[in-house]
């Protein structure tokens, strides 16, 4: 039996790190199973990163909010394509995809946002903007 | 003529263009404050009344009158508007 650790990959968007599944190398594809996002792995001296190959794009936060909803067995309701439109236009003015109903810009609010990672769908029945919703 | 209604809101909030839409088809002469494009000393200000005005920081909020309506409300809207 093996005492070493785990490995894990740091993930960019939701800054947490989840566990390196085993075939998985250097260049892989992977979906981060915490906020959804597509990275590609890279080893660093510090351990396993995971970049963002469509860093900014709408393809990128498209595929993230789909790969999220999936994860968590969310779905969408007709005000989806309007509030993808707010985060792109937070990713123009702000940098990144933030949350279009708040004024905070930090990684916390980082679509999927903290909140909503930490359960506010499955509590509340969708996220602060309505975005994610609980299935019926 | 009254005060001209005022909204605070958020210039990527898809419910704050839904009020801002709403009022425009109505004719509604309004002002209006994208309170995430100001400049830091002004947005705090804004942030600042919206916070007196409702207690919390969500948005849009519009001020009909001594009507404060927060997030959008075609139905409140309607009768703060007497529409």
């Amino acid at each position: 039996m093996s005492d070493a650790k785990p490995e894990r990959v740091y993930c960019p968007v939701c800054l947490a790190r989840f566990k390196f599944q085993e075939g998985w190398k250097e260049g892989s594809t992977v979906t981060c199973p915490i906020c959804g996002q597509k990275l590609t792995l890279r080893r660093t001296p510090e351990g396993w990163v995971g970049d963002r190959p469509d860093k900014g794009t709408e393809k990128e936060i498209r595929e993230r909010a789909e790969a999220y909803a999936r994860l968590k067995g969310y779905v969408f309701n007709e005000m989806k394509e309007e509030i993808l439109q707010g985060l792109l236009g937070k990713n123009r003015r702000f940098g990144d995809f933030y949350c279009p109903c708040r004024m905070e810009h930090t990684p916390e609010f980082q679509c999927p946002c903290k909140p909503t990672r930490g359960g506010d769908v499955d509590r509340n029945g969708k996220c602060y903007c309505g975005f994610f919703w609980k299935s019926q | 003529m009254k005060e001209k209604p005022k909204v605070y809101a958020l210039s990527t909030c898809p419910y704050c263009k839904r009020t801002k839409r709403f009022l425009e088809e109505h004719k509604i002469v309004y002002d209006c404050v994208d309170v995430d494009l100001l400049a830091d000393n002004k947005q705090d200000e804004a942030l600042e009344e919206v916070e007196k005005l409702t207690g919390r920081r969500s948005f849009p909020v519009v001020i009909i009158g001594k009507e404060i309506i927060v997030g959008h409300d075609e139905d409140k809207l309607r009768k703060a508007l007497k529409l």
